[in-house]
């Protein structure tokens, strides 16, 4: 008993971060209604300024106060550059663009602060007395309650905030009504700026008072958006007061589970280390659970312009693309030195991930993050099969790819009545916590190591990566397997330009539109998407045991939390409704062709990719809105719609000379 | 005339996706004059207020209020010269309560809410009830009264009578009229219902596919079905001889 009250007392520190995180979160969207990802990254750049001022980083020691202010008004400064730059260049796109937009924000700061304060983390000043309060007979640091003071007490004041002021009334109508409140003589642009303000000052006060939980480093901040985008989701991204309980209660309940995992019952992997990532799963199930019980649907905003995702038009010349791209593809595969073919055959695992995408999201609507995790639960599983049961190639990756879809049967289902942007986030939530439930554990994952996968062979022919013919320069990775991947690529593509031309596809484009229309239509709407949630995981699952047999093992980290929001990314940019989009997107996907060639040519690396990465991701997204694909699409349409006007027109002027 | 019109559309065009709804309109409101925009369903009736409200960015054309051309301004800042748009629909934010919709203003804008509760009394009883929860009535009064208690100079109504019965039509039109006889708003109404309408209206215009096809004193068009009949059936020549 007295256990369980000190856990609970101790879980006040996390979850008043995460609440503060929340807070941010729901403030964030109802100005402006983005989701912004990069919320916890600007805690992090705080954290990160509060250490260097207080440590004589820049040459200068600031006192506590001065700096706290500094750190404040650095944050804003972060959030007014990424309204004025980023958000409100995309003021009218999709929620998705905006969503990859904020995910390139949060790069890009990921990559400034490890270029700047390199990558050992430091020690965020402590803000609080560091006294010991004795409660029930135990020692509980005092800074916890500190820490929930300040939460609760800004949580209280931005609530009087936009209960009682005209700023606060003014955001509420424009958050419920966007075109009314224009109407009104209220302007969307100041108010998502002055929420933005809000927002960020109150981003960058968490990544203060997280001293005592965290140290200032690239991730540990950036990955509290996790549970904070699923306490703003319980409060259905607009009650304030259920968003900060939500997350005090995410807190506490993971410092709950920290204590459960010390207990006799609790299981254990191999070596007597309770089960690790049952944190992460407890916020996943609880989000699950919670959303099947309420359904999820976020406010709209009533907006001049409903934002739809791209047009995603009927693929033509099938057996002609697919000729030239295979032509190509084996030639590059032969010809490339080994640096560039291994980015080639990456670029190949990163189209068949997009094109996962392009069936769930593009053609269906579903913004899923899961599909990296998909493709991870393959490739562990081809990993296991091989070592635990002796199964190779083919019949390994057929299981894997099956084990994939099971697993995205079982997201799907749970997601039936959860869609948009609260889907996304339930999968955000299912990704990490299949990343540290399932792939870190060492009974069912790969530990902190990776596992190790045979190289593949079939009837006696040797199809891995060491495989005898070498290319011209003779060096690994062996272009068979990449023929291999070539031949897997094609034929996903064929499948998934074939599903968008059948009955199946127009169903889906149907569903995407209006789910209600077209249950109405006789659509059964559940059914598609079930079919679409097999069909991508069945993808990405491929991807998967591509990326096995590609480096000889599986890892945790290859389908981390990070990765699933980049590829979805990649997606996006490419064209998340077009087969063609996917091929792009692979070719722009980290450690693709198109990545290695900038690293080849500009000679950086590391962060500075990094930083790179980020930058190209926002300047993409703003620039082509639809993506490149889309965008090609539609200009490509444009020029021959006027082509076809002029002909009329000289055709005309012909018949009106000869008459 | 001696007075500026308060509103005057010089050859507006405005539509969506490169096609016009409707075409080269030319229109004005005096102050203190009511005047109704009539027409079939598609006629362009809606897409005009809009582009005088901003919402929607004219492909051609001018709008002036008070003889000065609006076209860079936003939706935000016409709305704070005075132009109050009450859209279809409900014009209400269901979050907010009906005391809320009356502090709910631009910055230095106060709103005149003795005023609007002297128009409809009934909205002083249900103050602090949340807009969502009002009856279609009562929230199309709160609309009009909120617009009303802005002291616009331009007002807009598009459907007022959308979704209620004719009864709190016939108590809520009245209203605006007085409003703009004393205050010498200028009133733009768009309605379905024609006989509603013209009861208030000083003019009319009659549209049909985007141009308008008649344009006459509301006492005439009271005095005379058949002419708006044949504008509402599309038979230009027809009304060109009536209207002569």
């Amino acid at each position: 008993m007295q256990d369980l009250v000190l856990f609970v007392l101790l879980g006040l520190g996390a979850g008043s971060v995460i609440a503060g995180i929340a807070l941010a979160v729901v403030i964030t969207y109802r100005g402006s209604g983005i989701i912004n990802l990069a919320i916890g990254a600007i805690s992090m750049v705080a954290a990160y300024a509060f250490w260097a001022l207080r440590s004589d980083f820049f040459g200068i020691t600031l006192a506590t106060v001065p700096a706290i202010v500094v750190v404040m008004l650095s944050s804003i400064l972060v959030g007014v550059v990424s309204e004025l730059l980023v958000f409100r260049p995309l003021r009218t796109s999709s929620p998705l663009a905006k969503l990859v937009a904020s995910l390139g924000i949060l790069l890009t700061l990921q990559a400034t602060m490890l270029l700047w304060f390199g990558s050992a983390s430091k020690q965020i000043p402590n803000v609080f007395p560091d006294d010991i309060l004795q409660i029930f007979d135990t020692s509980i640091p005092a800074n916890r309650f500190w820490m929930a003071a300040v939460v609760v007490v800004i949580s209280l004041a931005v609530g009087a905030v936009y209960r009682w002021t005209r700023f606060g009334l003014a955001t509420r109508a424009a958050s419920e009504n966007e075109v009314f409140a224009m109407l009104a003589g209220l302007s969307p642009n100041q108010l998502s700026m002055v929420n933005t303000l809000l927002a960020s000052a109150l981003a960058g006060a968490m990544g203060i008072i997280a001293a005592p939980l965290a140290q200032a480093d690239s991730t540990t901040l950036v990955l509290f958006i996790v549970p904070a985008l699923a306490a703003a989701l319980f409060a259905g991204f607009t009650s304030l007061p259920i968003a900060v309980i939500a997350g005090f209660g995410i807190g506490i309940g993971q410092s709950l589970m920290f204590y459960a995992s010390t207990l006799s019952w609790f299981p254990t992997e191999q070596g007597g280390n309770p089960l690790p990532g049952t944190q992460a799963l407890l916020t996943f199930v609880l989000l699950v659970v919670a959303l099947s019980l309420r359904g999820a649907s976020l406010p709209t905003r009533g907006e001049l312009v409903e934002k739809r995702l791209p047009e995603a038009p009927r693929p033509k010349h099938l057996a002609r693309s697919a000729a030239v791209f295979g032509a190509i593809g084996v030639v590059l595969l032969v010809v490339l030195p080994f640096g560039y073919r291994q980015a080639l055959m990456l670029s190949l695992i990163g189209m068949v991930l997009c094109l996962s995408l392009v069936v769930i999201t593009g053609f269906v609507g579903q913004v899923s993050l899961a599909q990296v995790a998909l493709a991870g639960v393959a490739g562990f599983v081809v990993s296991h099969m091989i070592v635990d049961a002796g199964i190779g190639f083919p019949w390994g990756p057929i299981a894997g790819s099956i084990a994939g879809v099971v697993v995205g049967l079982i997201v799907g289902a749970s997601a039936l009545r959860v869609r948009g942007v609260s889907l996304a986030v339930v999968t955000l939530a299912g990704v990490v916590a299949i990343e540290q439930f399932g792939f870190a554990s060492k009974r069912w994952g790969a530990g902190s190591a990776g596992s190790p996968v045979e190289q593949p062979s079939l009837l006696g022919f040797d199809l891995g990566t060491t495989a005898s013919y070498r290319g011209l320069d003779g060096k690994l990775p062996s272009p068979v397997l990449g023929f291999v991947f070539l031949a897997c690529v094609i034929a996903l593509c064929l499948l998934v330009a074939q599903i968008r031309r059948s009955v199946l596809g127009q169903q889906m484009l149907a569903v995407r539109a209006n789910e209600r229309a077209a249950a109405a239509a006789g659509i059964n709407v559940a059914r598609v998407k079930i079919t679409a949630y097999a069909i991508s995981s069945f993808i990405a699952g491929t991807a998967g045991w591509m990326y096995a047999y590609n480096f000889g093992s599986v890892s945790a980290a290859r389908f981390g939390f990070l990765i699933a929001l980049a590829f979805v990314a990649f997606a996006y940019i490419g064209g998340i409704t077009m087969v063609s989009g996917a091929v792009i997107g692979g070719l722009v996907a980290t450690e693709g062709l198109v990545p290695h060639f900038f690293q080849e040519l500009l000679g950086i690396s590391g962060n500075w990719t990094l930083l790179v990465g980020g930058l190209i991701l926002i300047v993409t997204v703003i620039q082509n809105p639809e993506g490149v694909a889309g965008t090609t699409y539609r200009k490509r349409q444009a020029s021959k719609r006027a082509k076809a006007a002029a002909d009329v027109a000289t055709e005309t002027m012909a018949r009106a000379g000869e008459s | 005339m001696a007075t500026e019109p308060t509103l005057q559309l010089e050859k507006l065009s405005a539509g969506y996706d490169a096609a016009a709804v409707v075409r080269e309109l030319d229109l004005y409101v005096n102050p203190g004059e009511v005047v109704a925009m009539l027409g079939p369903n598609g006629a362009g009736k809606t897409t005009t207020l809009r582009a005088i409200s901003g919402l929607l960015r004219p492909m051609n054309g001018v709008i002036r209020i008070d003889g000065i051309d609006i076209a860079s301004k936003p939706p935000a800042a016409r709305a704070r010269d005075g132009i109050a748009h009450v859209p279809e629909g409900r014009g209400v934010f269901f979050g907010l309560t009906v005391a809320e919709h009356f502090r709910l203003g631009h910055r230095g804008e106060q709103l005149d809410v003795d005023a609007a509760y002297d128009h409809f009394p009934a909205l002083a009883a249900i103050k602090d009830r949340r807009a969502g929860l009002l009856s279609g009535g009562e929230q199309q009064m709160l609309t009009l009264g909120r617009a009303l208690a802005r002291r616009p100079r331009l007002l807009l109504l598009d459907e007022l009578s959308l979704g209620l019965a004719p009864v709190i039509v016939e108590r809520l039109l009245p209203v605006v009229s007085t409003y703009a006889e004393e205050s010498g708003c200028a009133v733009l109404l768009v309605e379905q219902h024609i006989h509603i309408a013209l009861a208030v209206a000083d003019r009319a215009y009659v549209l049909s596919h985007g141009e308008v096809i008649i344009h006459e004193s509301a006492e005439k068009l009271r005095g005379d079905h058949q002419l708006i009949l044949s504008g509402y059936l599309g038979e230009q020549e027809t009304t060109a001889t009536v209207s002569d």
